[in-house]
C-alpha cells in the first residue's frame, strides 16, 4: 500500500511572470482524484521540504466530468483533473496548466480563446426570429438523434485544442471543439437555418482548412466525441457549400 | 457577392490539396511505371520508353504547367503551412500524429532530393546533349554511386509516403472518409497502394545497375 501522493505542480504567480516548479506530499487515501487532492493541499499548502507556500490556483467546478473546467495536463497529457483517479496515475504526478491556454495562475488558464472560436462558428441556434420559427417540437428521426448527442456532449474543456499541433499562439486556428459544434448545429431542424453562414465561416482563415489531420483531437477527448468524423463531415459540407457558390444553388 | 471566392483561403487549401494528387501524384504514378522499364535494358529505355516522351508535341508546355507550375505551386504553400506544425510526437506518440509530422518533413525532404534530381537529369540534359541521347547511361553512371542510390531511395520512398498519406487526408479534407472506421479502411487502401508504388519505384531504380 502506498502511503503518500507525490505531486509536482508547474506554479505561475501571474499572466506574465516566469513559472516554477514544487514538489509535495500528502498522505494516501483511497479512491481520491486529483481535484479532491488539490482541495486536501490548500488545506496545508507546504512543500515536500517543509515550506508553506500559496495554495495553489485552479479551476473546478462540477466535478463529474460535465463542466469542463478543471482540464489541465496530468502526467503530460490533456484530461479533466476531477476524473484522473490517483490510483491509476504514475507518480510523482506531474500538474500543469492547459497547454497552449494563457496561465492566469498556476493551473488555472483563459480559455477566452475557446469562447471566441464558438461565437465566431454561430455554435448557437436562433430561435427568435421576426416569425415563429419554431412551432411544435422539430421532428429527428433516433439515428440523426443518437448521432447529433455524441456532439452535444462537448463541455468545452479544451483538452482537443491543447492537443491539436495546429492550434496554438502560432495560429489562428480555431481548434476542432468548436468545428465539432458546426456539425451539431448545422443536424438541428431549427439550426439548419444557419448552415450556409456557419460553414462560410469555417471556411475563412483559421477554420476548416487549417486542420491537418493529425487526430490526437479525438485521441484525448475525454467524452469521446468523434471529432474527426465531424471533421470529415465539415469537409463533405464545405466541398459542396463550394460547389453552390461557385456554380449556383442545386 | 460570391462567398466561396471571398473565402481565397479555403481555394487555396483545396487547390494545393487537389495539386496533390492531379497533377503531382499521377505524375509520380507515371514517372515510377515509366522508369520501371529501366530492367529491359539501354535501348528499350532509350529508344522506346524515353524518345517517345521526348518526340511528344507540346512538351516543354505540359512540363512546365502540368508538372513544374502545379509542384512549386504545392511546394510553396506546403512549406508556407508547415510553419503552423507544433508536432509534439512524445506527448502524442499515435500513428496519424507520426504521419502528420512526416508529411511535412517528408515535404521538405523531396523538394531537396527533386531539386538534386531534376537538376542533373532535365536541367543537365538542356546544355550536356549527351544526357539527352543515353538517359539510361547517365542513370546508371549516377546510381552506380551508392551515396546516390540511398538518397535517390530515400527521395524515392519520401514521395511515394507522402503521396499515399496525402491521399488518405485529402478523402478526410474533401469529405469522402467521414466515418472512423471509412477513415482506417482507406488508410489501409492507401498503405497497399504505397507498398505498391514504392515496389516499382525500387524496381525502377535497381534496373539501372549494371
Ligand atoms: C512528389 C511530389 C509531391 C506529391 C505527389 C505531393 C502530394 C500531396 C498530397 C496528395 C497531399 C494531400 C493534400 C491534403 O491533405 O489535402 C499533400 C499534402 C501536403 N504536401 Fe505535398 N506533394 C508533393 C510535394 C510536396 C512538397 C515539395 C512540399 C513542401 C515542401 C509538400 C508539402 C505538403 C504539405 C505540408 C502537405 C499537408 C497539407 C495539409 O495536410 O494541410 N508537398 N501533398
Ligand atoms: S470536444 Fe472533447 S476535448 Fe474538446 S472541448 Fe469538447 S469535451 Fe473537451
Amino acid at each position: 500500500m502506498k502511503e503518500w501522493i507525490h505531486l509536482r505542480i508547474r506554479r505561475q504567480d501571474g499572466p506574465e511572470t516566469p513559472p516554477y516548479w514544487q514538489t509535495f506530499r500528502l498522505p494516501y487515501a483511497p479512491d481520491q482524484n486529483v481535484v479532491s487532492v488539490l482541495m486536501c493541499l490548500r488545506e496545508n499548502p507546504m512543500t515536500t521540504d517543509g515550506r508553506q507556500v500559496e495554495p495553489v490556483a485552479w479551476d473546478h467546478n462540477c466535478m463529474e466530468e460535465v463542466c469542463g473546467s478543471c482540464a489541465m495536463s496530468i502526467n503530460g497529457v490533456p484530461r479533466p483533473s476531477c476524473s484522473a483517479l490517483i490510483d491509476d496515475l504514475e507518480q510523482p504526478i506531474v500538474l500543469e496548466p492547459l497547454p497552449k491556454f494563457p496561465v492566469v495562475r498556476d493551473l488555472l488558464v483563459d480559455r477566452a480563446r475557446m469562447d471566441a472560436g464558438l461565437r465566431r462558428v454561430k455554435a448557437w441556434i436562433e430561435i427568435d426570429g421576426i416569425w415563429d420559427i419554431h412551432e411544435g417540437a422539430p421532428r429527428i428521426s433516433p439515428a440523426e438523434w443518437s448521432a447529433s448527442y455524441l456532439y452535444s456532449r462537448c463541455m468545452s474543456c479544451g483538452c482537443c485544442m491543447a492537443a491539436c499541433p495546429q492550434f496554438g499562439p502560432q495560429s489562428d486556428f480555431i481548434g476542432p471543439a468548436p468545428l465539432a459544434q458546426v456539425r451539431l448545429m448545422n443536424a438541428h431542424p431549427t439550426g439548419r437555418y444557419d448552415k450556409t453562414e456557419r460553414l462560410h465561416r469555417i471556411m475563412a482563415s483559421g477554420g476548416l482548412s487549417d486542420c491537418g489531420n493529425a487526430q490526437n483531437c479525438v485521441r484525448v477527448c475525454p467524452k469521446e466525441i468523434p471529432l474527426t468524423t465531424a471533421i470529415g463531415e465539415l469537409g463533405r459540407q464545405t466541398t459542396l457549400q463550394s460547389l453552390k457558390d461557385l456554380f449556383g444553388q442545386g | 457577392m460570391n462567398a466561396s471566392l471571398d473565402h481565397i483561403h479555403f481555394l487555396l487549401r483545396r487547390l494545393h490539396s487537389l495539386f496533390g494528387l492531379i497533377p503531382i501524384g499521377a505524375f509520380l504514378t507515371f514517372h515510377l511505371w515509366e522508369n520501371s522499364q529501366s530492367r529491359f535494358g539501354a535501348d528499350h529505355y532509350n529508344l522506346e520508353v524515353v524518345s517517345a516522351l521526348q518526340e511528344m508535341n507540346y512538351l516543354p508546355f505540359i512540363e512546365l504547367f502540368v508538372i513544374a507550375l502545379p509542384l512549386l505551386l504545392h511546394a510553396a504553400y506546403g512549406l508556407a503551412i508547415s510553419g503552423q506544425m507544433r508536432a509534439e510526437l512524445s506527448r502524442y506518440p499515435y500513428a496519424r500524429n507520426r504521419f502528420y509530422w512526416l508529411q511535412r518533413i517528408s515535404g521538405i525532404g523531396i523538394l531537396a532530393f527533386l531539386l538534386f534530381h531534376v537538376g542533373t537529369t532535365r536541367i543537365q540534359g538542356l546544355w550536356q546533349p549527351a544526357v539527352r541521347d543515353d538517359l539510361y547511361g547517365h542513370m546508371q553512371t549516377l546510381l552506380t554511386d551508392p551515396l546516390v542510390f540511398g538518397l535517390y531511395t530515400l527521395g524515392l520512398l519520401l514521395s511515394v509516403f507522402h503521396l499515399v498519406n496525402g491521399l488518405s487526408t485529402m478523402a478526410i479534407v474533401w469529405g469522402l472518409t467521414t466515418s472512423a472506421q471509412a477513415q482506417r479502411l482507406f488508410g489501409y487502401l492507401c498503405i497497399g497502394l504505397g507498398l505498391l508504388l514504392g515496389a516499382i519505384g525500387i524496381h525502377g531504380l535497381l534496373g539501372f545497375l549494371p
